[in-house]
């Protein structure tokens, strides 16, 4: 199968490396989760790829193309992203800002045809935030919000869909709501997902394969199973000898029971 | 808000604008009556009514109208710029950058005897508002929060205000006393040829501008999505600096520095309209910008006529408290 997004020991930080040699594909329809301890490097990661950091090292390939000779509008068209960071839009709807999404197909002025208003719906309809449709985007709570950015990543219609920490700040139903939604968005649509993630507990439900970065410039990649052991959390997580067993187990008994919820 | 009942908002805004703009031709010293207005305008006699109609009340009404709009589409550039509402070309000290070069550009050459043209004065406030600009840029990157740059861009206005006095107090000339009202914020004794340069200007820099709605709105969500959407943003960036200063800069270059009209009226139209979208907001805050000009101007040549105030004065104390309400409203915001 054809690799959506493929990293090619990328090395990436803001002066000085904080990840390198960083090599993994992505396949359409493919989850990889980024984990790591705070400060490791994951968003610094996503951020590369979106192209808001450059690169140290290595290279970017996007269905075979090298992404640094790739114009900004084309990235658009294929890469959407929802970031940590929380907006502060000003007199926006939820539906301005799922609308947002469509930036890439609208004309000179940006006016939204009847089917781009079509799409935006239909994006709307796919997160279930309905009935948020015409709020302003400010008032409404953590959870709606990231289902309306994610609606505004969709709504872009991306092959590839860059998430970082898309969890965070939700309570516990939003998270396996949010979840289940991204797991089932990636296998209809066919999008290559990498996301970041720090609740260990879901990763094995949710990701195809895991990317774990230590902030020591190592990288691990492989299946949920080869990377979520005791000995690499320990290592990971700068744990003492004996814990990461105990907590992997735990881990793996909650997310045996959380899979069949998402 | 339906695409409707924009049109509809409008429509009767540019309704208040004329309306305000016959209702100023007939205000003044020399009373003139509506009847007498319209009858000596469209007669092709040269009478003492229609002088005073066409050469000094006509050129300032306009003035106030297009310079006006300027200065809010400025601020709303600025504003965005920024990503916050308190931002304006006033505050953040660049229409006093304009004001200080074109000061030290017009006492240099009147010593000289030489005599600006209107191209010659806008460029030395745009060179003056890209380096107050500039300063502003540079403290941004060590000031993150807005309301200590404000404070900062107030300083730099105090600094520039500063110099431009010492350089009037100390220059000799007579026309010295109108570059004193000038540096105070003035629309009198604005000619026709700089009424139409301005028109000129402004008008192909805010159709610029409203063209450039489309990536505006995609920065208004944060520089990591419009660069998402495919927004260039260095280059954004560096076009709202130089639609913004052009615009204040045509403004400080013929009116002087004019307060608050950059921060109130987008922050009026955004209330007004109900929505942030540049490609409402734009034409909104050229219209708005011009009614609330036209109207504090009014105020200024007629409340104490014939003695007149500076029209910062008036922008001062309507415009002043909406500037306040914004900046509660935000800490209010912040802490709730």
């Amino acid at each position: 199968m054809d690799k959506k997004i493929k990293l090619e020991e990328l090395s990436v930080g803001y002066d000085t490396p904080v990840v390198s040699n960083l090599s993994f594909s992505v396949e359409p329809g493919e989850i990889y989760a980024l984990i790591g301890p705070n400060g490791a490097g994951k968003s610094t990661v996503l951020k590369t790829i979106t192209r808001q950091l450059n690169r140290i090292n290595g290279k970017i390939y996007i269905s075979n193309e090298d992404e640094s000779q790739m114009s900004e509008e084309s990235i658009a068209k294929v890469i959407s992203m929802v970031m940590t960071e929380r907006i502060h839009p000003e007199l926006m709807t939820c539906f301005d800002i799922v609308a947002t999404g469509r930036y890439p197909y609208t004309g000179a002025l940006g006016l939204l045809k009847e089917e781009d208003k079509a799409k935006v719906l239909e994006s709307i309809h796919l997160v279930g935030a309905e009935a948020v449709l015409d709020k302003d985007f400010s008032k409404i709570s953590d959870g709606q919000r990231q289902r309306v950015m994610l609606a505004r990543a969709i709504c872009q219609e991306p092959e590839i869909m860059i998430l970082d920490e898309p969890t965070s700040f939700l309570d516990v139903q939003y998270k396996l709501d949010l979840l289940a939604l991204i797991k089932r968005l990636s296998k209809e649509r066919n999008i290559a997902v990498i996301m970041s993630i720090h609740e260990l507990e879901f990763v094995p439900a949710i990701a195809d394969k895991v990317v774990a970065v230590d902030g020591n410039r190592q990288v691990f990649v492989g299946t949920p199973d080869e990377i979520i052991t005791g000995e690499n959390m320990e290592k990971l997580y700068h744990m003492k000898p004996g814990t990461g067993e105990i907590l992997v187990e735990g881990l793996m008994a909650y997310s045996k029971n959380i899979e069949s919820l998402i | 808000m339906k695409k409707r009942n924009y049109t509809l908002i409008f429509i009767l805004m540019i309704l208040v604008l004329m309306g305000l703009a016959l209702a100023s031709l007939a205000m003044g010293s020399a009373d003139i009556s509506p009847g007498e207005i319209i009858s000596s305008l469209t007669s092709s006699e040269d009478d003492y009514y229609s002088k005073i109609l066409i050469t000094i009340r006509m050129p300032r009404i306009l003035a106030a109208i297009i310079l006006g709009g300027a200065l809010a589409v400025s601020g709303f550039l600025l504003q965005i710029f920024f990503g916050n509402p308190i931002a304006g070309p006033y505050v953040l000290g660049i229409s006093s950058g304009a004001k200080l070069f074109v000061a030290l550009l017009m006492v240099f050459l009147l010593g000289k005897g030489i005599y600006i043209n209107s191209l010659g004065m806008v460029f030395a406030a745009f060179l003056g508002s890209l380096l107050a600009m500039g300063a502003v840029l540079l403290m941004s990157q060590k000031v993150r929060n807005m309301s200590l740059l404000i404070v900062c861009g107030v300083m730099i206005g105090y600094i520039c205000s500063a110099i431009t006095e010492f350089v009037v107090t100390f220059a000799e000339d007579s026309n010295i006393v109108n570059l004193h009202n000038w540096s105070l914020g003035s629309f009198s004794g604005i000619s026709s040829g700089q009424v139409m340069f301005s028109f000129v200007l402004v008008t192909i820099t805010v159709i610029v501008s409203f063209f450039m709605s489309k990536p505006i709105g995609a920065y208004q969500l944060g520089e990591a999505y419009a660069r998402n959407m495919g927004v260039n943003v260095k280059v954004l960036r560096g076009i709202l600096i130089l639609l913004s200063s052009l615009l204040s800069a045509t403004v400080t270059a013929f009116a002087g520095p004019i307060s608050f009209v950059g921060i109130a009226v987008p922050h009026i139209m955004r209330s007004l309209f109900k929505t942030a979208k540049p490609i409402v907001m734009i034409p909104a805050c050229f219209i708005g910008g011009g009614i609330i000009t036209l109207a504090c101007d009014d105020v200024a040549r007629t409340a104490f006529a014939p003695t007149e105030m500076s029209i910062s004065a008036v922008t001062a104390l309507f415009l002043a408290p909406v500037v306040i309400y914004l900046l509660i409203k935000r800490k209010e915001m912040q802490r709730g």
